[in-house]
């Protein structure tokens, strides 16, 4: 499957992204990140703080790309996540993790099963990395976005 | 479960011992320890099996081993409606078993423990130990293909499990009180990793 066939099935949306539009996700971005190093707060809340991270550092990859996801479309964080080797050349066994946090998360939003703190620090390391490797791909192939 | 309805629990225990490790060879005390039956049923029915042609059989010195017959026509159907029905814990199990040294307990709960999953559940598992989430959806993750069902890892360390069993998390009491499939550990295992205190103290000074 490649971003073209994603756009054709309307999974993605063709989207032209500026600097600013690049910046203020990755600035939200580590803001979650560093929330989620709160321990003040839930387990739950920790993890979907950083889980928020690594969608915004997925939809920073997607516009750098020239697309957004089609939020009308059900499943748009899984494209998010599922599409990163694509856009930022993310190893696919990275992405295994990542959509199992995605799943972490869904159960924990629809059945009240508790987040583990396995599975907090999990997102947080997830988070950190994303994050390093979404900038650095970007100074490296788009440094007019950065 | 769908095997066990259609084949019988003990016939789809032994089946699954054999046919989802179809190269390795047993004798029927050897089989009757690792599925823990009686040697004599296990005997009969493995005689039973090879009668049929579902299994091969070999005389090795005083000793008859039993293994897989890969020519019986249908070897590849039987043994994938066991991988995807009771011998789901058997492939869970060799996923883990490289991890084995960092897993103190792993289980499968929810519907598919209970047998009463629907062609669409979802296999529950949980893993207790001083382990990655990572490596664990690592491990499993290609599992999904050969069972055909989602597996949902969750991993916890055993002293974080008992921190939610002692604040009363319906989930974990659930985890406790209800149908498990062991899949490295047994029930004893997981008994005193809940709620022994002599485990408690150990996991405190560590």
């Amino acid at each position: 499957m490649t971003l073209q066939n994603l756009l054709t099935i309307q999974r993605l949306v063709a989207f032209k992204a500026r600097r600013e539009d690049i910046q203020r996700l990755l600035l939200a971005a580590e803001r979650n990140l560093n929330d989620s190093a709160i321990t003040a707060i839930s387990d739950e809340n920790r993890f979907d703080a950083a889980y928020k991270c690594v969608m915004q550092c997925s939809m920073a990859a997607l516009q750098a790309n020239g697309y957004r996801t089609s939020t009308s479309q059900p499943g748009h964080h899984q494209t998010a996540i599922q599409t990163l080797p694509l856009t930022v050349g993310l190893d696919p066994k990275v992405v295994v993790v990542l959509d199992g946090l995605r799943k972490q998360r869904n159960i924990n939003d629809y059945a009240g099963d508790p987040i583990s703190p396995t599975a907090v620090d999990e997102c947080i390391k997830q988070a950190q990395a994303l994050l390093k490797h979404v900038c650095a791909w970007l100074a490296k192939n788009h440094p007019e976005l950065t | 479960m769908l095997a066990d309805f259609l084949l019988g629990s003990f016939r789809t225990r032994v089946l699954s011992a054999l046919l989802l490790h179809p190269d390795a060879t047993w004798h029927a005390r050897e089989l009757a320890r690792r599925i823990g039956a009686l040697p004599g049923s296990t005997s009969r029915e493995l005689v039973k099996l090879a009668d049929a042609g579902i299994l091969s059989r070999q005389q090795i010195g005083n000793q008859v081993h039993y293994r897989a017959n890969r020519n019986c026509p249908i070897f590849v159907e039987l043994a994938g409606m066991l991988r995807k029905t009771s011998g789901l814990a058997m492939v869970l199990a060799d996923a883990l078993q490289p991890l084995v040294e960092h897993i103190q307990c792993a289980l499968v709960f929810g519907s598919v423990a209970r047998s009463e999953e629907s062609v669409h559940s979802d296999v529950d598992v949980l893993v207790l130990g001083n382990i990655g989430f990572a490596d664990v959806i690592s491990a499993l993750h290609p599992m999904q293909e050969v069972v055909q069902r989602e597996i949902n890892p969750v991993v916890y360390r055993a002293e974080d499990f008992r921190a939610k069993l002692s604040s009363n998390n319906t989930w974990a009491l659930e985890v406790v009180e209800k149908p498990k499939l062991f899949l490295i550990g047994g029930a004893d295992d997981f008994a005193k990793l809940v709620d022994d205190p002599a485990s408690r103290r150990i996991q405190g000074a560590a």
